[in-house]
């Protein structure tokens, strides 16, 4: 990858539309090649920072529990993006994009040229760790997804040539052959359309999404999928050339922070992401005799759940564990006594012995003291949410996992009035399960403000503020963060980008980021294996 | 399935009388294990799949557990005959098996960036414990041969949708030494899959989400308007077999308890509801099973065929949902899907029952009875009897007879399986390396 920098001042940014018209051919790109444009810092940053946006308003909406383009999904989206001043994008995405003339053509080939470039940079800002570069690629694929789910029928054709897609329909006698399967198989198309549609035969692994949600008939290793699921095929090989450009971009990176200018504008983009860490916690300790008052007062249901499991049962599953290990840790109580609460509960229906030996190792662990040395961060919401849990486990959301009756009864054990369950319900049954959680917070806590809940950490965090049991940080990253956010709406203004005031954080982020790097594959195997001493035999 | 009566009230004799296992000798008995049972050779024809790959032997992790749980990782061999010397010095409690990895795994501190896994052969582990809301025989880590059929039916599910939908030929299927088994999956491009195709597979067969209700976590399972090839498939499996296990083994709806379990698993509220008071008002408390399950498809048939009803348009599939629900393999997911996880190696000696970890055959998986696989205790017990017997006759030199010690035991059966599967396995190893030759 070529990563040519304009660093002498240059007033002719005009670029000549004719080859710019063969460069970017289509409103829809397969990423392949980066690009070896001369630009300017400031449109370097200035890109940087509108595909940000873009890719956030697609993850609001999928925090927003929308699915991925439904009606409601692009309603939101559209309006968000016009709110954010990205109706250029906008325009990428909507349908008959392509074939516009004149004036209207020549800004929107200005913009295919934008989505381009911006994508590329921000690849130098998400390559750093495996959180990010996920985070990265599922909001790129929504916005792929967007852009091809908008071509008709005969720019798909078009798209599919230029990029050396060849695809040869089954005949109707090989058609006939597996029709059984198809009709039973092919998701979201009715029989009398299967007969109509063209298939096509490809092997599993190149529609993964399809085989995951078992939507497709699946035969000798062999995918069926018919014109409207080529998108599959077309987004696995997108997602893979994506996955392979990060790890490239990572062995570039330190050329390209050579210059000091861009080095800090990749890392605050990053800071501007993740918001707050909560790996190492700077709060005072929190000791484990105040769990209980605490459980009531400042966690939210997810991790109060945890703790009565534990407290009624005295055993909980690893799930269990490392949720809700991780986030005490996250509060502030200490390795010490962490171990403390674990074995005093653990102990009362196994002999320490046992304990020592299956559970505290995972402890220590988890407080990056032995094994792979990784100081292991709290769980988000997003993971929370993402988790399944098993019979006999007590982790993940329980606004998601919970039985909408059950729910009901808990938060009326914990003393909700009818009317505000109602209140919490409204979302829950919706699907914001992070905004049902923001909610039970403002109930539990008189709050006239409902505070977002990306994170069980930051759910704590605002109930002991809100308590004056803690005070808000005037310097690092919550109010870093506050303050980002308007910034960054407005590109004029670039005060986010001098990072200085997160210096600390910055560098806790970066030595945890470099053995994370270097122990990732030891860690995640010693991870997985953790279970392996308690009897899975 | 019909002797199980008679095994487990009276455990077949054997011809001797052998002593039960007991932990605490274990590692006077390992060495003998290794030295003269433990198939050193086929298990590196497995490893080393014909060396067609550069690395797949050397580079494969390995890790031991020896007493105490003492743990070494990142262990890796040159030669078979390293291997075997290693396992016989060590005589590991437990031998796990990781991936291949892209350098010697014994460098994983000196190689930049850590070691990365290029292959692995696609793995499965199916435990006991995952189905303990749905056992009322045994529960932890007790199995009989009730529980079983369980396993029976998630090893025959899983097996023929490896093979009818992934392709998939070679499949060794291994009891894992108490109540669980493991599926490894050999071919070329099930070792080759990355992380995303792991993760798509898994959840491919995770068909069943858990909800809690009340409390306690219920499985749930929706069939839509067109049931998926591998859904219907699975039902013909599982259908015939329902009743046996689920109403007269386990009499599950048998308690008010039970019955709350079935009524969880009706995932609209009005619908239970009403299930839940034609129940009371037809059957007491305790009523068995059988008459529980048969007003449940009877009241669900009815409503079925009558008109702008929940039961018409959502719960037409219940009966099916439930027997999935029951009965579909209930996989550990994160074994299948990551790329780097450690799981036992197939004949290695369970430390707790001392049962040896067989491969067993799919087509004969109900016949296999976990209670009679046979302990290290047992098998050091026969080869002796047969030593014995056999003494005045048989004077040939050391390492003949080494070859054929695992002839002399019950463990046979296992090995027989085991090179079955390699048999078939080198054999399209070598129909791979022609083809590419050419």
């Amino acid at each position: 990858m070529e990563f040519h920098l304009k660093k002498r001042a240059r007033n002719d940014v005009k670029v000549e539309v004719v080859s710019l018209e063969s460069k970017y051919p289509h409103n829809v790109m397969m990423y392949y090649y980066p690009p070896t444009d001369d630009i300017h810092i400031e449109e370097f940053e200035e890109l940087a920072l509108e595909r940000l946006r873009l890719l956030r308003v697609l993850d609001r909406a999928g925090t927003k529990g929308l699915r991925l383009l439904s009606e409601d999904w692009k309603e939101y989206v559209s309006s968000e993006l016009t709110r954010e001043g990205l109706r250029s994008y906008l325009r990428l995405c909507s349908p008959g994009g392509g074939s516009a003339q004149g004036s209207k053509h020549e800004s929107e080939i200005q913009t295919r040229r934008r989505d381009y470039l911006s994508h590329f940079i921000l690849r130098l800002a998400y390559c750093r760790s495996e959180d990010l570069s996920r985070w990265f690629v599922a909001r790129e694929m929504e916005l792929f997804r967007y852009k091809f789910a908008a071509l008709s029928s005969a720019e798909v054709k078009q798209f599919l040539e230029a990029n050396d897609f060849s695809f040869q329909p089954l005949t109707e006698s090989e058609k006939d052959e597996v029709k059984d399967g198809l009709y039973e198989s092919t998701a979201g198309q009715s029989v009398s359309k299967i007969e109509l549609l063209d298939f096509y035969k490809v092997p599993f692994t190149q529609v993964l999404d399809l085989v995951r949600g078992r939507r497709c008939y699946l035969k000798d290793g062999f995918a069926y999928v018919n014109t409207h699921d080529l998108v599959s095929v077309v987004g696995t090989k997108q997602q893979d050339i994506m996955e392979l450009g990060l790890l490239a971009s990572k062995g570039l990176i330190e050329e390209v922070e050579g210059d000091e200018r861009i080095s800090r504008m990749l890392k605050a983009l990053h800071n501007s992401y993740t918001g707050k860490d909560y790996t190492v916690c700077r709060d005072a300790a929190v000791a484990i005799e105040s769990l209980n008052q605490l459980s009531k007062t400042s966690m939210p249901l997810c991790m109060r759940m945890c703790h009565e499991h534990i407290r009624a049962q005295h055993h909980v599953k690893h799930g269990g564990r490392m949720q809700y290990g991780l986030f005490l840790k996250g509060i502030g109580v200490t390795l010490e006594d962490s171990i403390r609460f674990w074995r005093e509960e653990f102990t009362k229906k196994m002999d320490a012995d046992k304990f020592t030996r299956s559970y505290e190792y995972n402890i220590h662990h988890n407080y990056g003291k032995k094994g792979s040395m990784v100081n292991y961060s709290p769980y988000s919401c997003a993971k929370i949410i993402k988790e399944m849990a098993a019979p006999g486990d007590c982790h993940g959301c329980p606004y998601k996992s919970e039985d909408q009756a059950s729910l009901k009864t808990k938060l009326a054990s914990y003393g909700l009035s009818t009317s505000h369950i109602e209140e919490v319900m409204f979302f829950v049954s919706r699907g914001h399960y992070q905004i049902a959680c923001g909610k039970y917070f403002m109930l539990t806590h008189n709050s006239n403000v409902e505070p977002t809940i990306n994170h069980p950490n930051t759910y704590f965090e605002e109930s002991q503020i809100l308590m004056g049991n803690r005070q808000k940080r005037t310097t690092g990253a919550m109010p870093q963060k506050a303050k980002l956010r308007p910034d960054i709406k407005g590109h004029a203004d670039r005060s986010m980008l001098n990072g200085d005031d997160d210096d600390e954080l910055w560098k806790i982020a970066e030595t945890q980021e470099r053995a994370y790097q270097s122990q990732k594959d030891i860690s995640e195997a010693f991870n997985d294996d953790l279970d392996l001493t308690e009897i899975t035999y | 399935m019909s002797k199980q009566a008679t095994d487990l009230e009276t455990p077949v004799p054997q011809q001797t009388v052998v002593p039960a296992f007991d932990p605490t000798i274990l590692p006077d008995m390992l060495p003998v294990y290794y030295r003269r049972l433990f198939p050193h050779l086929p298990f590196y024809r497995w490893l080393s799949y014909g060396l067609s790959e550069d690395g797949v032997f050397c580079n494969r992790e390995i890790s031991f557990t020896l007493h105490d749980d003492i743990y070494i990782r990142y262990l890796c061999f040159e030669t078979q005959a390293e291997l075997e010397k290693e396992i016989c010095s060590r005589n590991p409690y437990k031998i796990d098996i990781g991936p291949v990895m892209h350098t010697r795994p014994t460098n994983f501190r000196i190689v930049p960036g850590g070691l990365t896994p290029v292959q692995r052969e696609l793995v499965f582990d199916i435990d006991m414990t995952d189905y303990d809301e749905v056992r009322t025989c045994c529960s932890g880590a007790e199995v009989c041969l009730k529980c079983w059929k369980f396993m029976v039916l998630a090893a025959r599910v899983l097996d023929l949708a490896l093979r009818e939908d992934f392709g998939f030929e070679h499949i060794l299927w291994v009891f894992s030494g108490r109540r669980g088994i493991h599926c490894w999956v050999c071919d070329h491009q099930a070792r080759h899959l990355d992380g995303r195709g792991r993760y798509a597979v898994a959840e491919y067969f995770n068909i069943v989400s858990y909800v809690n209700f009340m409390g306690s976590n219920s499985p749930r399972c929706q069939l839509g308007d067109r049931s998926h090839h591998s859904f219907k498939r699975a039902l013909k499996i599982i259908e015939p077999l329902f009743e046996e296990i689920i109403i007269e083994d386990q009499n599950l709806f048998g308690t008010p308890k039970g019955v709350n379990k079935l009524l969880h698993m009706i995932h609209d509220d009005g619908a239970r509801t009403e299930f839940e008071g034609y129940l009371q008002k037809s059957h007491e408390d305790g009523a068995h099973s059988r008459l529980i399950w048969e007003s449940f498809i009877k009241y669900s048939n009815s409503m079925r065929t009558s008109t702008a009803n929940v039961w018409s348009r959502k719960l037409k599939n219940i009966v099916q949902e439930v027997q999935l629900c029951l009965l579909y393999p209930r996989l550990d997911i994160n074994v299948t899907r990551g790329f780097n996880h450690l799981l036992k190696s197939p004949f290695c000696i369970h430390p707790a029952t001392g049962k040896v970890c067989v491969p067993f055959s799919v087509n004969a998986v109900a016949k296999f009875d976990p209670t009679t696989v046979p302990t290290i205790t047992q098998l050091l017990h026969e080869i002796n009897a047969y030593d014995d017997k056999t003494k005045s006759y048989m004077e040939a030199p050391e390492d003949k007879s080494r070859i054929k010690d695992h002839k002399k035991t019950s463990m046979f059966k296992g090995v027989v399986v085991f090179e079955e599967f390699l048999r078939k396995l080198e054999r399209s190893n070598k129909e791979r390396t022609n083809v590419l030759q050419f």
